[in-house]
């Protein structure tokens, strides 16, 4: 296998990664129109909670039912008692709010856990790695990929084609008429929010065993998910999928043709596409 | 006129007495430059940790208690330089210890050197000792000449038949320093290096260079970035396998901390080096690490230690030069030798360098782990500087 076909695989694994770090953001953005900067932050605290259960049960798929379901739940309540007042604010509040959050959850963190950070080992059924010609590609990268490819047909599922799906997309065009039929407008609000940051505790605890657990991993995570977030368009699922496989694709085949600039051209490619499209590949103008 | 010169003269003397006295009757306060908060307070704790102990520790100093204050660079050089020119202005300050980022401690360095001060660093940063070098500025860590060759070299004459060496290097100062070290332990010892990935300081995602390094295939992979990215780098090199194909150095790890993060599962197997062991049989290290378990109950660690001595150090240069005249103090810990956790330690006074121990790690499995810090074996240790007269160091 040539190096450069490799890297497309790789890119395509860390693709995958960056669509369940940036979904829960473009899902908040797109259906509640609510600008999170706290969602790196939820993801940190879904790492932590992996590392805690891991920790406490050696049952690292414990934690991955457990941990995203507690990040919910936490963000259920953040929303019903503060983030629910700012929907009708402009998003400068928004931005104010959710990175006070940030800071509080990243000081709570290492009060809780304390300031070095933490690894967690690879479930043992995905330990390993499968090898094709020189290469190497870890197992547990392997079922990253096809698990996130799961969630992303189940959310699609969930948005497009389910009742709670139309109310939430209906009631982020127009509010009034959805309360008016009938529906508990800012329950399913809080439901969606509680969903798109549990999407980001999902992420934290997938990512855990990948990079580790550290006090400061939310604002780099808050940094790539906003990157594919523009690149595919503020609110869309698709382009949440597509530009996480286009900054994965770009960043892994970057190290190969230019290393020390692969970071650097992932910012490049959200430039070319605002140039191309100011809205992002899927965004509405 | 003798009359004149010789009143004069003890005009001088007098004063000088009276100014000495002042300092003496004032106290000593260490100042301790460390990023208790921001994304580098996971070093800055313990650091501080270190530098209070070392003040408790020391008790009095010319008949006066010694202090300590924090000042908190939050891992910001600009923040870290205003901080340090408000104690300077405001509270007279001239000892200053600590500062965990190269480019911080740079700043510092040439604050404290307006006011002829002493500031003593551990940080990484060869510029400190080197061409940015001043009379103010003294470094505990060993540079990047040392680090390599008291790892890559020993590990060359244990695996004589791995000949294949592959590289990993953040792209900056520091990293460019240790990559040109390795390159010239390659060169003189007829080592292949097959390849280097060069990386930006912000990377944490390393599976695109790790690849790299597959291609190439390599006997060893040697890792040349530090802190976060040197553990990202490792995790990740370890879920693809790579301890299974070849043999991985990190030369410049952080020692215990770093380690306790990895855990044993990453660590096992893999080589590392260091500025310091908590388990190194010196006199003054067996103290430490008693005293650090009674006051913290736990181990000290490579920013504990380095600040706990560096702090000692610069007190210990006040009881010899018998004065808080900081330009006397910085003087008095030129060429000095003492008893240091890495065992005798000396204060090269051409370009301030302590001239040190490095040490080459093993990871063990945890089950042979005695304790829960018990993480490696030392393979090897030994001091390696350049010679003075190759030194970038070139003070007035």
């Amino acid at each position: 296998m040539s190096l450069y076909l490799f890297q497309i695989l790789n890119g395509v694994g860390l693709g995958m990664i960056y669509f369940l770090i940036s979904v829960g953001l473009t899902i908040i953005f797109g259906l509640l129109n609510f600008v999170n900067f706290a969602h790196g932050a939820f993801y940190l605290i879904g790492s932590y909670l992996c590392f805690t259960i891991v920790s406490l049960t050696g049952n690292f798929w414990l934690a991955l039912a457990i941990a995203p379901l507690i990040v919910a739940a936490l963000a259920f309540l953040t929303e019903r008692t503060l983030i629910k007042r700012a929907y009708h604010l402009p998003h400068t509040y928004h931005i104010l709010i959710t990175l006070g959050i940030a800071l509080i959850i990243q000081e709570l963190t290492i009060s809780i856990w304390g300031p070095i950070g933490k690894s967690v080992s690879v479930p043992d059924a995905l330990q390993g790695v499968f090898q094709m010609g020189h290469f190497y590609y870890p197992k547990y990268r392997l079922f990253v990929i096809i698990f996130a490819a799961v969630i992303a047909f189940a959310l699609w599922l969930l948005l497009e084609r389910t009742r709670f799906g139309a109310l939430v997309r209906a009631g982020s065009e127009d509010t009034e008429t959805v309360s008016l039929l009938g529906t508990h407008i800012h329950k399913l609000f809080s439901i969606t929010f509680a969903l798109g940051v549990g999407l980001a505790g999902l992420a934290g605890v997938l990512a855990a065993p990948i990079r580790g657990v550290h006090p400061f991993v939310g604002v780099e995570v808050l940094g790539i998910a906003f990157v594919v977030v523009v690149i595919g368009g503020m609110g869309s699922f698709t382009g949440a999928l597509v530009g996480g496989l286009i900054v994965g694709l770009v960043q892994s085949l970057m190290t190969t043709i230019w290393p020390q600039g692969s970071s650097l051209m992932i910012y490049g490619a959200m430039a070319f596409v605002i140039l191309l499209r100011p809205y992002g590949l899927f965004g509405r103008g | 006129m003798k009359k004149m010169i010789l009143r004069n003269v003890l005009l001088s003397a007098v004063l000088t007495a009276t100014t000495t006295l002042t300092f003496a009757a004032e106290g000593v306060t260490i100042y301790g430059v460390k990023s208790v908060s921001g994304a580098f307070a996971s070093y800055g704790k313990y650091a501080d940790m270190g530098s209070k102990l070392a003040v408790e520790d020391y008790g009095t100093l010319l008949g006066q208690p010694v202090s300590y204050k924090t000042l908190d660079t939050e891992g910001n050089a600009g923040k870290a330089v205003r901080k340090v020119q408000e104690a300077v202005s405001q509270d007279n300050a001239r000892f200053f210890d600590g500062a965990t980022l190269s480019s911080t401690a740079l700043a510092i360095g040439k604050e404290v050197n307006k006011v002829n001060g002493v500031f003593m660093t551990p940080a990484g940063a060869d510029e400190l000792t080197g061409v940015d070098c001043n009379m103010s500025t003294f470094r505990w860590s060993v540079p990047t000449y040392g680090a390599i060759r008291q790892t890559v070299k020993p590990l060359i004459d244990q695996f004589p038949e791995k000949k294949r060496w592959y590289t990993i290097t953040p792209q900056y100062v520091f990293g460019e320093a240790l990559l040109e070290n390795a390159k010239q332990v390659f060169e003189a010892e007829g080592v292949e290096h097959v390849g280097n990935s060069y990386h930006s300081l912000k990377e944490q995602e390393f599976s695109g260079y790790l690849t790299n390094a597959m291609a190439a295939q390599p006997d060893v992979l040697l890792l040349l970035n530090f802190g976060s990215q040197s553990s990202n780098a490792l995790r990740q090199a370890i879920n693809f396998g790579l301890k299974n194909q070849m043999t991985i150095l990190m030369a410049w790890s952080s020692g215990l901390d770093q380690l306790q993060e990895l855990g044993p599962d990453i660590a096992d197997g893999v080589y590392f080096g260091a500025q310091y062991w908590h388990t190194v049989d010196t006199p003054m290290n067996n103290a430490l690490v008693k005293r650090v378990n009674e006051a913290y109950g736990m181990n000290p660690n490579y920013p504990l230690a380095a600040d706990y001595i560096g702090t000692t150090a610069i007190l210990n240069a006040i009881a010899k030069a018998g004065t808080t005249d900081s330009a006397v103090v910085a003087k008095a810990l030129e060429g000095v030798t003492y008893d240091g956790p890495t065992g005798s330690e000396f204060v090269r006074a051409a370009d301030h360098q302590v001239l040190k121990d490095y040490y080459l790690l093993k990871g063990k499995p945890a089950s042979e782990m005695a304790d829960a810090d018990d993480y490696v074996d030392i393979i090897s240790s030994g001091k390696s500087f350049p010679d003075e007269a190759t030194l970038a160091c070139k003070r007035s």
